[in-house]
């Protein structure tokens, strides 16, 4: 773990969130998924520290997840929701870029739609949520039993491109030997249960007609063997999400921010700042102080877009030209 | 006096698995694929079933057990009342125990009330109504989602009860099942209601709110030794925390017998049925090979902190009782009791006589055992070894609880 992280317990309507923030910058906000930060790990990963290289990463980990309280009142993704809107009140974030994979990205999505204004960007990866017919989202919670009493394969073939990758092995290993990582495995999965067990799995039928609501900037990103939430689902929200630029992740599965974390992290940070990400490189072989004076203006930026984007309601713009149009309806 | 009670419990599995069933499925549970059904074979499976409960009334035993499950080849009763209600027009004395509905399964616990009331009825007031949450195979074959079902079932519990006891119609409130019309018809025949058994795994939660309420403990495992005994001083001990006092018909066990006329015989005749409930009927419940559904993650019923106190004492991934391979393995965890009466009567009375437990809920077939096996079984523990254990249970019992003479016998009309 890069010694920068900090980790900190903040109250939200009286339940303890924990919250993992690294990096300074403009704020990301980081909804885990799985094979993640607080889902599987309780550290951040190459993925977290690479994006806490140019932003202020906050991650704070879902109710029941990792040190943050298990909370009875929440049964549907609609209290989630609300949850995390106090969240963000509690942490000061008016409006702040968001990115979520998987669950995180399904959270994200409700956020945006429910609260346009606050969310500048949206970062979905590998993101649940949707309901696409004959594209069933896998039974995270069946392989979560694992075959003979131990052999998590399933799991990480649901979770990423290869079962037997490296990093697929780290994080979910055939043995229940370790009981951190089996109490951490559990207390994901219950939270995973409350809101996506039933009904419906991992997905609200509303949600796709509500996309249109939110008008920022997204990025839908997917790796290109996600056998848990399969590549239709990606294609769905880019396709309802206004201008949405979708990029598919080569040789990674439901969990390109493990599998591909430079590549995953490059692409988030070229979309949050295109243009300072674009001068930072062309800064690069000029003397520091060009380089800080890009970083200072970068670090405003995403702001100023915000606040143009809440004015003009549904106005959205487009990732890859940067042009304003007008959302499809 | 009061001896132990002695029910007879049948699970009434699927019998005809194919003999390479082990090596092409992964489970008898959930997934286990239907087009196994033999259409003419199961011909008058269920008469059978039943007859041996009829003779187990015929043989003097207490009553009969019948439990729910869903999508299994372990237990084929997926609406256990279907068979109570049998058997209150072919018994006239046992007590008839349902244990239990799967109360979170239901849209609306009233149903449950509304069926048990029935059955008690039409059996003259011998209904026993267990109610159970429904295991990890339950939370797949019906979506239940495991942290809400907690709430949703002790709720339902107090509405039945409620629902039994206070006249209707009546208004129900609660986060689950809000009602504006609580009115059941029938009534049950027993008052205040007939006795309420709920099992559990030893968990705090659960034998909390057995004490809280009074109600009966069932203890769902089917291993014994001192965790039995355990169990029994744990439950005890949370009892006189809620101002009773605890007493042997508080708390039951489910145990597993075959008693032949010597111990070598009784391994002979129970081998194949007893490995097939091992193999087959355990396998994706009780069984480290295939898919073990019960417990973990995937079915997160128990709270972190039960889980964790679960963690510490269990070792996960280990062996479970359907791994067994050898019946001295069988016999170190009291889990299948087999051999001659004397064999049976000594190792059941040293579990009575340690655990101070009041009712035994005994199986005694085993997934394909052979008709005429079970019923000689039967016989042969109701005339060489229930009648000592009554005897000899009525004498520790007046002793160690006298003030059980005073207590009326549970379920009684």
């Amino acid at each position: 773990m890069s010694a920068a992280v900090k980790t900190r317990t903040i109250s939200v309507a009286g339940h303890a969130v924990e919250i993992a923030e690294a990096g300074s910058g403009p704020a990301l906000l980081y909804l885990h998924g799985f094979a993640d930060v607080h889902g599987a790990s309780s550290a951040f990963l190459p993925f977290h520290e690479a994006l806490a290289k140019s932003f202020r990463v906050i991650a704070p980990a879902h109710p029941c997840c990792a040190g943050s309280d298990e909370d009875d009142d929440i049964e549907t993704m609609d209290d989630l929701a609300f949850r995390y809107a106090e969240t963000m009140d509690a942490l000061g974030l008016d409006k702040v870029a968001i990115a979520g994979a998987c669950v995180g990205g399904w959270i994200a999505a409700e956020l945006a739609v429910r609260h346009p204004e606050r969310v500048t960007h949206l970062v979905l990866i590998g993101a649940s949520g949707l309901e696409v017919p004959d594209q069933p989202i896998g039974d995270l919670f069946w392989e979560a039993q694992p075959r003979n009493g131990a052999d998590y394969s399933g799991m990480r073939r649901l979770l990423f491109g290869r079962d037997d990758a490296p990093e697929a092995v780290t994080l979910f290993p055939d043995s229940r030997g370790d009981m951190g990582r089996e109490l951490m495995r559990y207390k994901t999965m219950r939270f995973a249960s409350r809101i996506g067990f039933n009904p419906p799995y991992f997905y609200d039928r509303h949600l796709r007609r509500r996309l249109h609501r939110y008008g920022g900037l997204s990025l839908v990103l997917w790796g290109e063997h996600d056998r848990m939430v399969p590549r239709a689902h990606g294609e769905a929200y880019a396709k309802e999400l206004a201008g949405a630029e979708f990029r598919v992740i080569a040789e990674a599965g439901h969990s390109p921010q493990v599998e591909r974390p430079a590549e995953t992290a490059a692409l988030i940070s070229t979309f949050l700042r295109p243009r300072a990400a674009a001068r930072n490189a062309a800064a690069k072989a000029k003397p520091a102080a060009a380089t800080a004076k890009a970083k200072s203006k970068a670090k405003a930026k995403p702001g100023a877009k915000a606040r143009t984007s809440a004015r003009r309601g549904r106005v959205s713009v487009s990732a890859k030209t940067g042009r304003r149009k007008r959302p499809r309806r | 006096m009061r001896p132990v009670e002695l029910f007879c419990w049948h699970f009434m599995a699927y019998p005809y698995l194919p003999d390479d069933f082990d090596e092409h499925y992964e489970s008898g549970w959930v997934t286990v694929p239907n087009r196994l059904w033999d259409r003419e074979r199961t011909d008058g499976l269920y008469q059978e079933y039943i007859d041996q409960l009829v003779y187990a009334e015929e043989l003097g035993f207490d009553g009969y057990v019948l439990n729910e499950h869903h999508q299994n080849i372990y237990g084929m009763m997926p609406s256990p009342n279907i068979i109570a209600a049998a058997l209150t027009q072919r018994t006239k004395r046992g007590k008839i125990v349902v244990l239990g509905s799967l109360l979170p399964l239901y849209l609306n616990p009233l149903r449950v009330a509304e069926e048990y009331a029935m059955v008690d009825s039409m059996s003259g007031g011998r209904l026993i109504a267990g109610f159970a949450m429904g295991g990890g195979p339950e939370a797949f074959n019906y979506n239940i989602p495991q942290p809400q079902a907690r709430a949703r079932y002790w709720e339902a519990i107090d509405l039945v009860q409620r629902a039994w006891t206070e006249d209707g119609p009546f208004r129900h409130e609660g986060a689950h099942y809000p009602l504006r019309y609580v009115n059941v018809w029938p009534r049950p025949r027993q008052l205040p209601h007939p006795p309420i058994w709920i099992p559990g795994a030893l968990s705090l939660e659960t034998m909390e709110g057995v004490a809280k309420r009074g109600h009966c403990y069932f203890l769902s495992s089917r291993t014994h030794g001192a965790a039995t005994r355990m169990a029994a001083r744990r439950f005890a001990g949370i009892i006189e925390q809620h101002g009773g006092k605890y007493h042997p018909f508080r708390m039951g066990i489910l145990l597993s017998v075959y008693v032949a006329e010597t111990d070598e015989q009784a391994r002979a005749e129970a081998h194949e049925g007893v490995w097939y409930f091992l193999k087959y009927c355990l396998k994706g419940h009780l069984r480290r090979e295939g898919r073990p559904l019960t417990q973990g993650a995937g079915v997160p019923s128990t709270s972190v902190r039960s889980y964790e106190h679960y963690l510490k004492n269990a070792t996960l991934g280990g062996k479970q009782l359907g791994d067994t391979e050898t019946w001295e393995e069988l016999d170190a965890g009291g889990s299948i009791i087999a051999g001659s009466p004397k064999t049976v009567r000594e190792k059941l009375w040293s579990l009575i006589e340690q655990a101070g437990v009041g009712n035994l809920l005994i199986q005694f077939h085993f997934g394909n055992m052979r008709a005429d096996l079970a019923r000689k079984s039967m016989r042969l523990f109701a005339t060489e070894v229930a009648p000592a254990l009554r005897r000899d249970s009525a004498a520790l019992f007046a002793r160690d609880y006298p003030e059980l003479a005073d207590t009326p016998v549970a379920g009684a009309a």
